[in-house]
């Protein structure tokens, strides 16, 4: 078996999805947090100067969503023929766009140009997004994203949703087999325990 | 063999990935481009409202990088290993965040915020890319930026590049590896048949 090194700053960010990956396949990992100083002198022995980063054996790797892909094929989570990594890599990218709306508006430093920005995500994007993957559950009607077990894209989009829904609970509400996909991952026992015993952070 | 089609507008943009990636495989498609008045018919027929789409025996998927990521695997374009695919992802994820930094600067409607962005964009960030993109070329020591053959990898960055050329000239005189590399795809065979004969568009 490989061995493990995730490292990231304290928080679930972007690295949290390999976090739920590796517990999900009940593999263990170094799970390092770094910050300030640390990370200063850390950060040239990366490839892109960022975070986060997973060491294998020793070689590094950068990019969040490579590492989940790579981890995704090793644990038997990215489908079973390229048609199927295809519609996974759809949603991933999917959320990938919708992460990038969501760290736009929850970015945005002057609180003026934040206050308008939100209300744009909350009432257009939010449900645009949260409409196209309640079609996309209500299309496959497994109740996972696709096939009929989990995969990455479960996983991605359980990461992304988990906070938002705790910020938008109502609007959550008028998007049922999102809500039942949240509980369906959240009830998984590895994932269960291992977000019961998650330190609660600020991102 | 499977009949593919793709849909964008008549542009290079987000797109000629995918047209690359054919072109070099010498795998036949429709090139399907459409002008605004049509898209507005077929929008709700694409999965997520975007374009480019890819139509596969007439069933339609979207998202760019899910596209070319199914194309490469299909086309034997994704190295043999996970690791060689995890390699693949890092750099093809790299150019995404090139791209966003491209787009997040040029896109900027505040005239004295977009002089900013783009003097930041030009003095700092497309240095700070490109350096990594010759570190990387320089540490795989093929020529290419993936094992010792032509990957995704390599139609990924000399799409972005390309464009980056046409719009800053004079800008990879520092990086002599990634010239090379751009002269390199571009003297393939099957993408230099394709780029002597393809429209110049603006973008």
């Amino acid at each position: 078996m490989p061995n493990y090194k995730l490292t990231y700053f304290d928080g679930r960010g972007r690295a949290e999805i390999i976090r739920l990956i590796l517990t999900y396949a009940g593999q263990k990992f170094d799970d390092n947090r770094v910050g300030g100083e640390v990370w200063a002198k850390f950060k040239p022995s990366t490839p892109f100067g960022q975070l986060p980063v997973l060491e294998i054996d020793g070689n590094m790797y950068a990019q969040s969503t490579a590492i989940a892909n790579h981890l995704a094929r090793e644990f038997g989570l990215y489908g079973r023929s390229n048609l199927d990594a295809f519609e996974i890599d759809q949603v991933v990218c999917l959320m990938q766009d919708f992460w990038s709306a969501v760290t736009k508006v929850y970015g945005e430093k002057d609180e003026a140009k934040k206050a308008e920005l939100m209300g744009k995500f909350t009432q257009e994007e939010v449900p645009k997004f949260l409409g196209l993957l309640e079609k996309l559950l209500k299309q496959n009607s497994s109740g996972c994203f696709v096939g009929s077990d989990i995969t990455l894209a479960d996983l991605f989009v359980y990461d992304l949703l988990w906070n938002l829904k705790s910020k938008l609970a109502d609007v959550f509400e008028k998007y049922p087999l999102v809500n039942g996909h949240q509980d369906k991952v959240g009830s998984v026992p590895q994932i269960k325990a291992y977000v019961a015993a998650r330190k609660p952070t600020t991102f | 063999m499977p009949n593919y089609k793709v849909i964008y507008f008549d542009i290079r943009g987000r797109a000629e990935l995918i047209r690359l990636i054919f072109a070099h495989a010498g795998q036949k498609f429709e090139d399907s481009r459409i002008v605004p008045e049509e898209w507005l018919k077929l929008k709700p027929t694409t999965p997520f409202g975007q374009v480019p789409a890819l139509q596969i025996d007439g069933k339609m998927y979207a998202q760019t990088i899910a596209i070319a990521n199914y194309l490469a695997r299909e086309f034997g374009l994704y190295g043999k290993t996970s690791l060689d695919a995890l390699e693949i992802d890092q750099i093809v994820c790299l150019i995404q965040d090139f791209l966003n930094a491209t787009l997040k600067a040029k896109r900027e409607e505040d005239e004295t915020k977009k002089a900013d962005l783009l003097k930041k964009y030009v003095e700092e960030e497309v240095p700070k890319y490109l350096g990594f993109l010759e570190g990387l070329l320089k540490k795989n020591g093929t020529g290419y930026f993936v094992g010792s053959g032509t990957t995704l990898a390599d139609i990924a960055v000399y799409d972005f590049i390309f464009n980056l050329n046409e719009n800053h000239s004079g800008v990879l005189e520092t990086f002599p590896l990634i010239k090379g590399h751009k002269e390199k795809i571009a003297s393939l065979p099957n993408i230099k048949a394709y780029l002597d004969v393809r429209k110049p568009t603006p973008y």
